[in-house]
């Protein structure tokens, strides 16, 4: 019961925050202590393909089908596979495969390295539907709308966003916010929510996913030909704050700011997403405390026995029986020649440079947005500023970073004082080769000081209650759908199979790097070399 | 000679501002002593004025017995205004450290509010005295009763608007006292060619300075400390385990268990609250064996689940394996409880509902959730469709379900949606209430899965659930009756959300 001596010790305990002497205070007492240190990935063996110094083979092997890299797609292909009986193989560069899905784990919960969530799936992609029933994730139908396994739906409160020194919910500005700014990111929402009903006259969703069913009526496709920014500029957008949204959806689903990225992308962004569930509202969202790689774990329940980790290839050329695949065994310590009679060539294109220059190659058109992503232990509770609690995303307004996800969100018990936090935070420069060799080059204690500079702000007294920060630098996080990209000439060039023995499959090839895309790439690769089975 | 008429006037202007912060402090050291009166003592209108009297009288003693003091007038003005930042800086830290500790909390309190006002009293005709002949006198007399006012009202303002809120009693308090320390240590720097005793005095204010500095700083470790504001009565038993703080209290009529300073019962009435947890379900089953209760780690429930000899097994899961282990083994509690707990009927599982429930098989005829408040977003999962989903699967087809709903009065939405939810995921509910002096008007959802009925079969000896009373329990006045509500999902916390505003408007 609520009692007027129980809120008077509560407006006591509001006093926490405003302190005037507690730095000085916090001076004296012996210094905390965070462990941790930079974790992954490990970049050595992949950079082995700068200079390509190998061995020659000292042994040989052979299969139907090959699977050259272990990310989404390469494994949404093998389901494929394996739901055709083919037999294949599957060769990952890392310890275990899984792409920018991958996860970690601690005393106190799992916790993603990468990819953490699944908006509610489109409908116009069958496979992936089928998937997510495979893997108990839609667990029936109800009115025409699939249901959805409850303990995965994303729980409330789902998002906060502090913004004047306030915690407000909903990543939408609104706190402190001045009506004409408030009016003006009305007025973006509304126009963002015409694209998302709108269609083409060919029939087809203006903006959907796949990308590939999307209308490419020219109205839509000159969308792609200049940057969100510029569209923003064009149709009178001038708030600051709406500036300062959009920038974030572009870096959550690109890695870059609006300037970066084309108008189509950036639309794709808000209008693409059209799943509906019995049990939840429509902007509800899958996840899990170790992020997709739940999903990463289902999918390689088809191809346990398949995967061989560690190998990295470095040379592919197409024979007239098929296709020969030289890789490095680092487990051995060794390099393999294999022969597989097709291959699905599910790694990206700045790679495929590299292994397959017989292929066609990319041009400097392919930007991959560099990432750190940093898992952080809390051990007391977390203090906090005024507003709402904590929530599943919480981001900080105006922060280079996207804020963080609490990995224990999803945790049905009683939420103890521990938890994960996992800190995104992309480098958007618009040189992504310049960004990425500033990534590499800050030690542990520079992305130390820059994550605890950005968390005070909302969590003052954070730099004590975190006890280990774990980092990740993606050198190649995502690819950056910039303008030209998803719908020019070249991304189809590349696409295109070679000889009926390659197939290609990779996010990066729909432009955009997120798990429905990979999924569809990796399936549409496998569908197609089954149909030119020799 | 322009520069000694500078001099002069910043001089006065100096002796004028802390004339100014001297009164606006003044003023604060009541406010504080009145407000903390009022909490602690509630009766907020005859603490207040006997606070505000006292203070005032006793200013009025120390414009008396300044007229004793006569030498090296300055000295004793710096050295009183170091007192009285000690003694009002630390007069609310005292006061509740004392709360708990001493029976004659008054006198106390009342010694505080005086020595503080007999200090300030001293303070004004000691500043005109030592002004008198540097300032003209009417020139004087108007300066300092203007600031003294101006800073009458300054305190007065600021008090309720911004420090209240935003710095909270202890932190006033000190904050205040490290002010008055520091004027003094001003005006002494200022003049320290007319002071005998000045290194003295600096170090008696820097020791001055460092203790209400460490008090502003421990604030919040005090407060803790301190729980007097929360608990009318006597505290007998205090821990803080993982996941809560346990307090007992005692006073002449009951003993009254808080977790997290929320009451959970009173001994006086909570047989009232445990009777109608239990009966109006377990009456209506065939020969009830196997029970299960979640939360309810004192052991009133079990205790009324006891009475029916047909039970052969009681599975009690709670968190909070302190609160379990209490229950158990301390002999006023346990005669509280009948010594329910150490029942060969019983197993006690300490663990997390939610994560216990997920992978249980074993189905019960009667199941009783009695869990605290939906006021969090933790507790409100435990009422959500998911978590009944999962209940629903362990009920045996022709048991009971009982759910404490929280006041149907006073949180009337959050009641409803929890008899929606469970309607939504397919059982059967008859809603309920009682009432329960010590909490007010209380409700529960009865739900199952069977629309057969049988004739309750109430124990003997209840002293609330009567074979008439029962019906009763049903019924619904206007003013609690059901009303429009969604359901409370994982996914929308709606329960949550409304339980908040609802006990907030209440509250306010």
């Amino acid at each position: 019961m609520i009692t007027r001596r129980n809120f008077m010790r509560q407006s006591l305990q509001a006093a926490v925050g405003t302190t005037l002497l507690t730095p000085a205070f916090n001076a004296c007492t012996s210094e905390h202590i965070i462990t941790g240190k930079v974790i992954g990935p490990n970049a050595a063996l992949g950079h082995r393909l700068r200079d390509m110094k190998f061995e020659s083979p000292t042994q040989s092997k052979s299969t139907d089908v090959l699977i050259v890299g272990g990310g989404v797609a390469a494994l949404s292909a093998a389901r494929v596979l394996k739901q055709n009986n083919v037999s294949f193989h599957l060769l990952e560069l890392g310890t275990e495969a899984g792409g920018n899905s991958v996860a970690g784990k601690n005393h106190v919960t799992a916790y993603p390295w990468g990819a953490h969530y699944l908006p509610l799936p489109n409908h116009n992609d069958p496979e992936l539907i089928a998937f997510l029933k495979e893997a108990g994730v839609i667990i029936g139908e109800a009115n025409g709308l699939p249901v959805f396994q409850d303990y995965y739906l994303c729980f409330d409160p789902k998002e906060r966003l502090y913004i004047n020194n306030f915690w407000q919910d909903s990543l939408l500005p609104h706190e402190g916010i001045s009506l004409a700014e408030r009016e003006e990111i009305d007025r973006f929402t509304t126009l963002m929510h015409e694209y998302k009903i709108m269609k083409g006259r060919d029939g087809k969703d203006a903006f959907t996913i796949p990308i590939a069913m999307s209308s490419q009526d020219d109205v839509f496709l000159a969308l792609d030909k200049i940057s969100m920014h510029t569209f923003l500029i064009q149709h009178d957008f001038h708030s600051e704050a709406l500036h300062w949204y959009v920038d974030y959806c572009c870096a959550d689903d690109f890695g870059a700011t609006s300037r970066d990225v084309s108008a189509w992308a950036g639309i794709h962004y808000f209008a693409s997403r059209k799943g509906r569930a019995a049990n939840a509202s429509d902007d509800t969202l899958l996840t899990w405390p170790e992020g997709n790689n739940f999903l990463v774990k289902k999918l390689q329940a088809y191809c346990q026995d398949e995967i061989e980790t560690n190998a990295l290839v470095y040379g592919i050329t197409i024979k007239d029986d098929g296709v020969e695949v030289l890789f490095f065994d680092a487990k051995e310590n060794r390099t393999v020649s294999y022969h597989a009679r097709q291959v699905i060539l599910a790694t990206p294109q700045y790679i495929n440079n590299r292994i397959f220059p017989q292929g066609k190659t990319v041009s400097q058109s392919f930007q991959y947005a560099p990432w750190m992503i940093a898992n952080i232990t809390i051990g007391s509770s977390l203090s906090e500023r005024k507003g709402e609690q904590i929530a599943w995303d919480n981001v900080i307004f105006g922060s280079q970073s996207l804020g963080y996800v609490n990995a224990s969100h999803q945790y049905v018990g009683i939420a103890t004082a521990e938890k994960v936090l996992t800190y995104y935070y992309p480098l958007t420069g618009s040189d992504t080769t310049s960004e990425r060799r500033r990534a590499y080059e800050r030690g542990y204690d520079d992305w130390k000081e820059i994550i605890l500079k950005d968390l005070s702000k909302a969590h003052p007294n954070i730099a004590k209650e975190i006890t280990n920060i774990d980092i990740w630098i993606w050198g190649h996080g995502m690819i950056r759908p910039a303008p030209g990209l998803i719908w020019g000439q070249e991304i189809r060039e590349v696409a295109a199979s070679v000889d009926q023995k390659i197939f290609k499959a990779h996010s990066d090839l729909s432009g955009i790097s997120i798990f429905e895309e990979a999924f569809y790439q990796g399936h549409q690769a496998a569908k197609l070399c089954l149909k030119h089975r020799p | 000679m322009k520069n000694s008429g500078d001099k002069a006037g910043s001089f006065q202007w100096l002796l004028l501002i802390s004339v100014f912060i001297v009164a606006t402090c003044g003023l604060i050291y009541e406010l504080v002593a009145g407000t903390l009166a009022s909490y602690l003592l509630g009766d907020s209108v005859t603490q207040f004025s006997t606070i505000i009297g006292t203070y005032l009288f006793a200013m009025g003693i120390g414009s008396y017995l300044s007229r004793f003091l006569n030498n090296n007038l300055l000295t004793w003005f710096i050295t009183i205004e170091l007192l009285v930042g000690m003694v009002g800086g630390f007069s609310a830290g005292i006061l509740f450290i004392l709360f708990e500790q001493i029976v004659y909390f008054r006198v106390i309190l009342y010694s505080l509010v005086m020595a503080t006002g007999i200090l300030v009293g001293l303070e004004l005709p000691l500043l005109m005295r030592i002004l008198k002949d540097r300032v003209e006198f009417g020139d004087l007399v108007s300066k300092i009763f203007t600031f003294d006012y101006i800073g009458a009202l300054f305190a007065s303002l600021l008090f309720p608007l911004i420090l209240i809120p935003y710095f909270g009693l202890l932190r006033t308090s000190f904050f205040f006292g490290f002010l008055n320390v520091v004027v003094a240590w001003i005006v002494a720097y200022r003049l320290k060619k007319d002071i005998k005793h000045y290194s003295s005095l600096k170090w008696s204010a820097i020791i001055c300075l460092l203790c209400l500095g460490m008090g502003f700083v421990l604030s919040d470790k005090l407060t803790e400390f301190s729980e007097s504001l929360t608990y009318p009565d006597k505290i007998v038993y205090t821990k803080s385990s993982p996941y809560q703080r346990i307090v007992i209290t005692k006073s002449a009529i009951d003993w009254r268990l808080f977790l997290n300073g929320n009451l959970q019962f009173s001994s006086a009435d909570e047989y009232r609250y445990h009777e109608a947890l239990i009966h109006p379900g377990m009456s209506v089953i065939k020969n009830p064996k196997n029970v299960l209760v979640l939360g309810g780690g004192d052991g009133m429930a079990v205790r009324e689940i006891l009475k029916y000899p047909s039970v052969d097994s009681i599975l009690l899961v709670d968190l909070d394996e302190a609160v379990t282990k209490l229950f158990r083994s301390n002999t006023a509690l346990m005669s509280l409880n009948s010594h329910a707990l150490l029942s060969s009927k019983l197993k006690v599982v300490n663990q997390d509902a939610f994560v216990w429930i997920r992978q249980q098989h074993k189905k019960f005829d009667f199941i009783v959730m009695d869990f605290p408040d939906p006021s969090n977003y933790s507790l409100g999962k435990l009422y959500s469709t998911t978590f009944y989903h999962e209940v629903k699967k362990i009920l045996n087809p022709n048991g009971q379900l009982v759910i404490q709903s929280t006041s149907p009065f006073v949180a009337r939405k959050s009641f409803w949606i929890i008899n929606e939810t469970l309607q939504h995921i397919g059982f059967l509910t008859k809603p309920y209430h009682c009432f329960v002096p010590s909490f007010g008007e209380w409700g529960f959802v009865l739900a199952t899965n069977s629309n057969e009925t049988h004739d309750a079969k109430l124990p003997r000896n209840l002293k609330f659930v009567s074979r008439e009373t029962l019906p009763q329990l049903f019924v619904f006045p206007p003013d609690m009756d059901r009303v429009e509500s969604s359901y409370n999902t994982l996914n929308n916390q709606v329960l949550v959300n409304t339980f908040e505003k609802e006990w907030a408007d209440y509250t306010r």
